[in-house]
């Protein structure tokens, strides 16, 4: 399994694929941190831990992990992979755990660059700004819901195969689910995509707003049964399929 | 125990029987041809072989291991498939690095395969750049990777200039050599005659014959060259009115009754510039003709076909 994680994160490293989505993710996340930063006023301590929560990683880990697993449908390298790991479900699994790490590396990564860049614009400004240990929280929080998305993408690649489907499939998910949740809520907040890895952040804003979403250890739980349900899926599909 | 034996092997997909009921060996030290027209079983065969489709019934092992039992299966096997696919986003020694972590392959071994089929210059050029031919080059660098005891390649020429098909063989004799295992699939007649030991012919998802080339398809040895140049209509008719039979129309002909020296004397006197030119037996092509109930392989039509076809029972 060792050599399998080690083939699938070198693989993430060589492609531009990678590098591309860090980018793009870490260039959204601070246009928003700075716009807000610089424009708002009247910060309080729950206002700008909710700010660093604001960041895009989590749909851009997903359409990784999506393009990671449905990508070896669409370039056809899936009959290699499959030669050199023919073990399908060991070979998906070793997937999984791949761009979960991706997805907490990305999420370090974003996170960390928007606290930072967030945290010299409220200082300079004179507004306020929260302490080490609750950014250490909302990180930590961010880094759960990263890796667990970069997961679930995968399962939901394996599942669809068609790299393009799946892609618009979750951009549409991401709509629907607020909306599932704002009419709706008691399904709504089990969502995969987006509401229920909310769950996981919300606590971050204080205890005094839980609202309708899940509590951080149930969201944490649905989530990895969403992945499970997506992995099960998945890997029946995977071990059934002949590779003509 | 043979390397690779094949035990009653048969796939169905729906209502198309694409192997039936197949058997035979691989020995290691021979280079084994693998033989039959499109559409007649031979990628549905090497794929049941290397655990990528699941036999409907029978067995295919090495040494009497199924594929996907085998540890670290790349060190055993080494496959170059027809649709040999990579990322082509990914560099050359790239893509050979992750196989050699995911084979558990000392790194070394990626330089060695690339000096070996000639793409070290190109290796950290992105595979979407890479022609046909070094695109299959690479296949083979895969597969060598793991220096494996048994080599399987499915048209491992297609894509391959003249000077490419000349490495090949090569190739797959210095690999017997060192007492491996080869079997390859070929659609042309002329290049399996020159470098396989044995051959196995199958049409129809049925074994048709089994043996060395010359127990199976031997035969006379009345003189035929397949030969391919940038003026084939021209070179045909300039043959033929020097007496010799043509067939095919494509990028391939096959002059019936001539000797490459013949064919390459017509062709300097009518100056037609060849770009390839070997020699057959007659024998061999009716004795193929024969044992896959009139299915040709060797016509201009399917030489050039085969190259971006796949196999009728993929569709």
């Amino acid at each position: 399994m060792s050599a399998l994680l080690r083939a699938e994160l070198l693989k993430l490293r060589t492609t531009r694929t990678f590098v591309a989505l860090v980018a793009a993710a870490l260039l959204l996340s601070l246009l928003v941190v700075v716009l807000t930063a610089v424009l708002g006023d009247n910060f309080t301590e729950r206002g700008v831990k909710s700010l660093f929560t604001a960041d895009f990683t989590g749909l851009f880990i997903l359409l990784l992990g999506v393009m990671g697993m449905a990508g070896e449908w669409r370039h056809r390298t899936i009959t290699g992979t499959v030669l050199a790991a023919p073990d399908r479900l060991r070979l998906l699994a070793a997937k999984v755990l791949a761009y979960a790490a991706a997805g907490a590396l990305l999420s370090l990564i974003v996170t960390v660059t928007i606290m930072l860049v967030g945290t010299i614009i409220l200082s300079v400004r004179d507004q306020t700004t929260v302490g080490l240990l609750d950014l250490e929280d909302v990180l930590w929080r961010n880094l759960v819901v990263a890796a667990l998305l970069g997961a679930l993408g995968v399962g939901i690649g394996g599942l669809i195969r068609n790299q393009v489907v799946a892609i618009v499939g979750i951009l549409v998910l991401q709509f629907v689910e607020p909306t599932l949740f704002a009419l709706v809520p008691d399904v709504g907040r089990f969502a995969p995509t987006s509401t229920a890895p909310s769950g996981i952040i919300q606590l971050v804003i204080g205890d005094d707003d839980p609202g309708d979403l899940l509590t951080p250890g149930i969201a944490v739980v649905v989530m990895l049964g969403w992945i499970g349900l997506f992995f099960a899926a998945a890997g029946v599909r995977l071990r059934r399929f002949d590779l003509v | 125990m043979a390397p690779v034996e094949i035990r009653n092997l048969s796939k169905r997909f729906g209502h198309v029987e694409a192997v039936k009921n197949l058997s035979f060996d691989i020995e290691a030290g021979r280079v084994t041809g693998f033989l039959g027209p499109n559409g007649a079983g031979k990628s549905t065969t090497l794929r049941a072989l290397l655990g990528l489709v699941r036999p409907t019934a029978g067995t295919a092992t090495f040494n009497g291991l199924r594929y996907e039992e085998l540890e670290r299966p790349s060190t055993r096997v080494g496959a170059v498939l027809e649709d040999a696919a990579f990322h082509p986003g990914r560099t050359a020694r790239n893509h050979l690095r992750v196989m050699a972590v995911t084979g558990e392959h000392p790194l070394e071994r990626v330089d060695a395969v690339l000096a070996e089929v000639g793409l070290t210059e190109a290796a950290n050029r992105r595979v979407k750049g890479y022609s046909m031919g070094m695109r299959q080059r690479l296949a083979i660098a895969s597969a060598l990777l793991g220096d494996p005891e048994v080599l399987i390649l499915d048209e491992p020429t297609n894509g391959l200039d003249p000077p490419g098909i000349a490495w090949m063989r090569e190739l797959l004799r210095e690999q017997a050599e060192r007492e491996r295992a080869v079997l390859v699939s070929s659609h042309l007649l002329a290049e399996v005659a020159q470098s396989v030991d044995d051959v196995v012919v199958i049409a129809q998802g049925e074994l048709r014959g089994q043996g060395t080339l010359e127990q199976v398809l031997g035969g006379d040895t009345e003189p035929a060259t397949e030969v391919r140049s940038q003026d084939n209509d021209r070179l045909a008719r300039a043959l033929q009115e020097h007496g010799h039979g043509v067939q095919g129309n494509g990028d391939v002909l096959l002059v019936l009754g001539a000797t490459p020296d013949q064919v390459g004397a017509v062709a300097e006197k009518e100056r037609v510039h060849l770009t390839g030119l070997a020699p057959q037996s007659r024998s061999l092509e009716q004795a193929f003709f024969a044992l896959t109930g009139g299915e040709t392989v060797t016509s201009a039509e399917t030489a050039t076909s085969a190259e971006t076809a796949t196999d009728g029972e993929k569709a």
